[in-house]
């Protein structure tokens, strides 16, 4: 029962992370119309900016630098590249995405080469044990800051003036730029939001029990894909849900991998995967989304 | 005089370099003045509306000439965010209000710019004084708000900027009589504070009585301006946007506005037929009908969400005939055609095609039945050639499967050829054939509209459906397509339902009309009865004057 | 259908005089006569190259057209038919294995059912077919990038798979290629042990090549066809806006799903040219990074043209092949591991930069950049006696270039895109924007 509830808690937290990476994706999506493909390694440049700050000026303000970084990153990107595209529309820009990613991954792989780099957390190893249920203590603070961080979202998008006029901006961008909100802020706006996101999730996925950081982060962050897809692609409760269902599907299949030889070896990696394509199947939108997706 | 607030002078807009949108227009507009625009559908009246409010670019417009002055400066190079900082605000056309935001952030996002906290709740209060209906919605979703609340909110998120001048698209589209007359009194309450309004308007009754000062732009162009009441009582405006003609009365120049009377009738056919349009019901059909199948629409009614587009209408198109539905903007015409074609699902009622019923069916398959139509923007594949689009039409005649394609099998080679001969056929008939080989996108607004109307033919249906054919058409170009249309059903004995506007153009060419407005079919019969229909003269000139 | 040209039955509108312009005809004849001369010249080259490439370049060759295949057929799904697919990888992974699995060995480790390669080349399109058409209940529902999203879960699923049914795919480790042969002739080193021509030593690679290039031209022409039949046009129709697609009868549904099998039946075809090429094949090599590889192909090339296509297939597979070959030669490279800039990692950074510069300063990516140079050319050839040609018709534009107010949709009658004016090239993708629920004010408010 305990080993139960430990991979539950366990999924959750994962879940709460990969939902933060999903919101980064929705939030690109609704207000700029762009997949992120290289939201991956926007989370590993986040994550080895921390590591590779950390011995100079201490952990927190290495992590404050590295967040600041990452939303910098993602305006850049989308200020310098994505604006400026010769054909705009959301497969140029995909594209366009995956060349960003490409060059993004190729110089943190230089940099990290074949080292795993200490993040320095000050929750390093740590577990706390509650009612016999022991998970690492990355596990709750990054479960913690993900609700944190989702409220303060929450926040922004009901009650600050620029939060509606963003979800003004991506419900209807023509419209509201009549009513002379400017498209280029709100589009800035997302980008940073969701660097600054991908950062934080980024220290979270590589702090224990996961060794440090290393280039394949930026793969496990592509696991925010399927919560993302399973969200509904524009809806950032859709994003928590999903990453929910991976995370815990995910934590599950880890934890009775024994009682699965069946269905094969490593199969937490395809969960997710797997889990994506059958919700497809029953609803094409995704859980939480619109009918965009399939209406004509 | 003092300087205009707003002076447009000599503008010229072009989409893509290839679609000449606006050709020289100038307006003034004074400050504290309400003035009208009115034209029908494709005249250029948003593409004026969003020169001014500098939203062009985000649907690939651009000013090639001429000069936009607000305030005495130049508006060249100012963004729209600009525009509204500095007191000019647009009401979107089709209201375009935030569904997924409560009343209450809508009303936000409108007042984006309004630095100063104080000046933001004073303008939120005045805009919960001037529609109370929304402060008592103020919690709820604007999707759910009915089509004239919403329209209440999209003219009071634009308010929330305290605007000088307010540009209003069309705001009397889709809406109840009553609410129409509310939403007029409703400009003049607004400008009763200082506010000046530029309105877009079809209903031309709403425009000129709202309005001091009004201009007529008829593709592209200004055709005629002046003071409101004068433009009310001349022929050229009534005959036009009034859909009425009063033979032999001359218009009192100094009449209050708008003067028809209840005696109006619409104009005949003697009028359609000097455009060259031959009158269809006199004589019988030349050619035996195609169509030997009935089309009966029983009791539709269709639902979006909270609004009603269509309520209980039924009428029948008897085979090898021209049956119009008329009925001012937002009456419903389009979504029946949407309906007919499978495009929209009924919310109740029935389509029946001979036995078949369509209803339930899906698109495709209600093209099989050999039903065929238009769209009202025209829908082509641009990038490909005229010849390619015709023969999208003759797909559900062909059969050649994808693997015989590939394979350039000799049954799919023989097929393909002899389409492509039929297709010229159909293209020379409609005298489109030298256009062919030339990508859609390189053709002007009338030749792709007669493209679209050759792939409806090639598919050879039996029922056409035409949703507004001549939209957006100078006058000769109408008239062409009315022969053409004439030409083509007369031989082929199709049964056609169109949709349009243009008042000479259905009466030349309709054998009986069906009125609807606001969702209801308020008349049927021939030309001829429909104009003389009291309801009819009601719903084109709105409730205030039919009481007079 | 002949009813149509019945004289009797055409309406009197014949009298308007029926245009034909033959100069025109003539010079669309023309362009269609050098594009023949060039795609003969391009044959003749492919033909005679083998003659004077070394090992390396015979190799890249191979790579190279065995990404045309698995191109062309994801732009017939991305440009033709306006759908995304990240899932290629596994269908060009189960192209290859059913390659293997069916040519294979009956007695080695993992055992095959050593049927003619012929037979396992068609076995390998068929299975990239079928399973393409399994996918159909998503593929034929979703569109656009929503479609793009989902099938990244199919590289995922088929690695997983890859890995565990060691019986037959050899696990992590893979397993050997059966060479191509036909009876009496292998494509290899071996059977006939020496074959020479004009005194170059033809080795398994150079038979090869000839083999490939004749599936790469089968593969690329009939793909050409297919764009301009019924099928394609439908396609086509169903990209352009599925709501006028529906209405001229195309069952859109199935038009999206017969896109999408197609399309695998080529991934799986260019998966069995790849493992070839490779000779050894491995889950590894079909991963994400193969999928998005695909789709760089066919965007860098200009996507929907088939040349565009080949052309990007080759630039992609090219690049890091020579600059990982030749990076030692380059004095400012460091050594590999090294932490400097090694030949790998300086491909990688071109590769990126590559796909960032077609996409920002490119229109229509390489093929569109080079048709564009093309026909400014012989606009500027042609100069002298343009107005003989009698194409340009200002005046009937100026007279009749009426817009219809802004908003004309790609879909109209349904939603309506804010962003679509009269004439705006549209075949991009469907925006994320369309509103979800037919508001009722749509009809009109053009």
């Amino acid at each position: 029962m305990s080993y139960l509830l430990t991979q539950l808690a366990n999924g959750v937290s994962i879940g709460l992370v990969l939902g933060l990476v999903a919101g980064g994706f929705v939030i690109v999506f609704t207000s700029t119309g762009v997949l992120n493909f290289a939201h991956g390694s926007v989370v590993l440049t986040g994550a080895y900016l921390v590591a590779a700050l950390q011995p100079d000026i201490g952990f927190w303000l290495a992590a404050l630098v590295a967040t600041a970084a990452a939303a910098l990153l993602g305006v850049l990107v989308n200020a310098v590249l994505v604006r400026n595209l010769a054909e705009h529309n959301p497969a140029t820009a995909a594209i366009l995405m995956l060349g960003v990613d490409t060059v993004l991954l190729t110089e943190m792989t230089r940099r990290i080469g074949n080292r795993i780099l200490p993040l320095g957390a000050p929750w390093g190893a740590d577990v706390v044990s509650v009612g016999g249920v022991t998970v690492p203590t990355a596990r709750v603070v990054a479960a913690g800051v993900a609700v944190v961080l989702f409220a303060a979202l929450w926040f922004l998008f009901t009650r600050t003036g620029f939060g509606v006029a963003m979800r003004a901006a991506a419900a209807d961008g023509d419209t509201a730029s009549m009513m002379g909100i400017r498209l280029s802020r709100t589009g800035a706006a997302g980008w940073a939001l969701a660097g600054g996101l991908a950062a934080v999730a980024g220290i979270f996925l590589t702090s224990f029990p996961t060794q440090g950081v290393a280039p394949s982060i930026g793969l496990t962050a592509f696991a925010a894909i399927p919560a993302w897809v399973l969200g509904g692609f524009d809806s950032l409760p859709g994003a928590v849900a999903g990453g929910l269902i991976v995370g815990v599907a995910t934590a599950l299949t880890v934890g009775y991998e024994d009682d699965l030889q069946v269905l094969g070896r490593g199969l937490g990696e395809v969960v997710p995967y797997a889990v994506m394509i059958l919700v497809l199947l029953v609803r094409p939108n995704g859980l939480f989304g619109r009918q965009a997706a399939n209406r004509v | 005089m003092s300087d205009p607030l707003l002076d447009v002078a000599g503008l010229a807009v072009s989409y893509g370099g290839t679609v000449q949108a606006l050709r020289g227009v100038s307006l003034q507009v004074q400050a504290g003045t309400v003035v009208a625009v009115l034209g029908s559908n494709g005249a250029g009246k948003s593409t004026l509306l969003r020169a001014v409010s500098r939203s062009l670019g985000a649907i690939g417009g651009r000013v090639t000439a001429g000069t936009v002055r607000y305030d005495g400066a130049d508006l060249a190079h100012t963004d729209t965010s600009a525009a509204v900082r500095a007191g000019l605000v647009q009401v979107p056309e089709g209201r375009r209000i935030f569904a997924d935001l409560t009343v209450e952030e809508n009303l936000r996002a409108g007042g984006h710019t309004v630095r100063d906290a104080a000046a933001r709740r004073r303008a939120h209060d005045d805009v919960l004084d001037l529609f109370p209906i929304l402060r008592e919605r103020r919690h709820q979703r604007g999707g759910l708000l009915s089509g004239g609340q919403q329209q209440m909110l999209a003219i009071g998120r634009a308010l929330m900027t305290s605007p000088r001048l307010l540009l209003l698209d069309e705001p009397s589209l889709g809406l109840a009589p009553q609410l129409v007359d509310q939403i007029g009194e409703i400009i003049k309450q607004i400008n009763v504070t200082g506010t000046a309004v530029l309105l877009i308007e079809q209903n031309a009754a709403m425009g000129l009585r709202v309005a001091d000062t009004a201009y007529v732009l008829e593709t592209g162009r200004i055709t005629a301006s002046g003071a409101a009441a004068d433009l009310a009582a001349t022929d050229e405006v009534r005959n036009r946007y009034l859909g009425v003609s009063e033979p032999g009365e001359q218009p009192a120049s100094c009449a209050p506005a708008p003067a028809p009377r209840a005696t109006v009738t619409l104009t005949t056919q003697t009028g359609a037929a000097q455009t060259g349009a031959a009158p269809i019901g006199a004589g019988p059909a030349e050619a035996q009908p195609r169509s030997e199948h009935r089309l009966t629409v029983a009791e539709l009614t269709v639902r979006f969400g909270g609004v009603t587009a269509l309520r209980d209408v039924s009428f029948t198109v008897e085979p090898g005939t021209v049956h119009a539905l008329i009925g001012p903007n937002g009456a419903g015409k389009s979504t029946c055609i949407n309906v007919l074609g499978g495009a929209y699902r009924a919310t109740s009622g029935t389509v029946h095609y001979g036995q078949r019923e369509l209803t339930g069916l899906r698109s495709h398959q209600v093209a099989d039945l050999g039903v065929a139509r238009t769209f009202q923007n025209i829908s082509l594949s641009l990038e490909v050639s005229a010849e390619d689009n015709l023969l999208v039409g003759r797909h559900r005649l062909m059969r050649a499967g994808t693997l015989a394609g590939a394979l350039r099998l000799p049954r799919a080679r023989r097929e393909e050829s002899e389409h492509r001969e039929v297709v010229r056929g159909i293209a020379d008939l409609l005298g489109i054939g030298h256009l062919l080989p030339r990508p859609v996108h390189t053709l002007p607004y009338g030749d792709r509209k007669r493209v679209e109307l050759g792939r409806a033919l090639a598919a050879e249906p039996s029922l056409l459906l035409l949703d507004e054919p001549v939209a957006g058409m100078t006058h000769g170009e109408s008239s062409d397509m009315a022969a053409a249309i004439a030409s083509v059903q007369r031989r082929l004995g199709l049964s056609i339902l169109l949709v349009e506007h243009d008042m000479p153009f259905v009466m030349g060419l309709a054998e009986r009309i069906t009125v609807l407005d606001f969702g209801r079919r308020i008349a049927e019969g021939t030309p001829q009865e429909v104009q003389r229909d009291p309801e009819v003269v009601r719903a084109y000139l709105g409730a205030a004057e039919a009481a007079a | 259908m002949s009813d149509f040209l019945d004289s009797s039955r055409l309406p009197d509108l014949a009298d308007r005089p029926a245009r034909r312009h033959p100069a025109r005809r003539v010079s669309a004849r023309r362009v269609s006569a050098g594009r023949r001369l060039a795609l003969v010249l391009a044959l003749v080259v492919a033909l005679g190259l083998p003659l004077f490439l070394n090992d390396f370049w015979l190799q890249a060759g191979l790579f190279s057209m065995a990404a045309i295949v698995a191109a062309v057929g994801l732009t017939l799904l991305v440009g033709t038919a306006g759908q995304l697919s990240l899932g290629h990888a596994a269908f060009a992974a189960l192209g290859a294995y059913a390659y293997t699995w069916t040519a294979g060995d009956t007695g080695a480790a993992p055992a095959g059912l050593g049927l003619p390669p012929l037979l396992a080349l068609v076995a390998a399109a068929g299975c990239g077919a079928i399973a393409g058409a399994l996918f159909s209940p998503i593929s034929g529902r979703l569109r656009g990038i929503y479609l793009g999203l989902a099938t990244v879960g199919l590289v995922f699923v088929s690695r997983h798979v890859l890995v565990n049914a060691s019986s037959v795919t050899g696990g992590y480790n893979g397993r050997r290629v059966e060479p191509f042969s036909v009876p009496g002739f292998s494509f290899s080193n071996s059977e006939p042990d020496y074959l020479a021509v004009a005194g170059v030593e033809f080795e398994g690679l150079h038979r090869l090549w000839y083999l490939f290039v004749l599936v790469t031209a089968v593969a690329a022409a009939l793909a050409s066809n297919l764009r301009r039949s019924r099928s394609g046009r439908a396609l086509a129709s169903v990209r352009d806006g599925e709501t006028t697609a529906a209405a001229m009868g195309i069952n859109v549904r199935r038009a999206k799903a017969t896109a999408f099998t197609v399309s695998s039946a080529y991934a799986g075809l260019g998966g069995a040219l790849m493992a070839l090429a490779f000779g050894r094949i491995a889950p590894d090599l079909f991963g994400l990074q193969l999928s998005i590889d695909f789709l760089i192909m066919i965007v860098i090339g200009g996507l929907g043209s088939v040349a565009g296509a080949a052309v990007g297939a080759v630039f992609v597979t090219t690049l890091p092949l020579v600059l990982t070959e030749y990076g030692a030669d380059l004095p400012f490279l460091a050594a590999p591991g090294s932490g400097g800039l090694d030949g790998a990692t300086l491909s990688r950074f071109a590769y990126g930069a590559a796909i960032i510069a077609v996409l920002l300063f490119l229109r229509g990516g390489l093929a569109g950049g080079l048709g564009r140079a093309r026909s400014t050319l012989r606009d500027r050839r042609r100069a002298p006696s343009a107005g003989a040609d009698g194409q340009a018709q200002p005046g009937r534009q100026a007279d009749s270039g009426t817009a219809k107010d802004p908003g004309t949709a790609k879909d109209p009658g349904t939603a309506k895109d804010p962003a679509g004016p009269a004439d705006r090239p549209e075949h991009e993708l469907p925006s994320h924007s369309a509103p979800a629920v037919p508001s009722r004010s749509k009809e009109t408010s053009a």
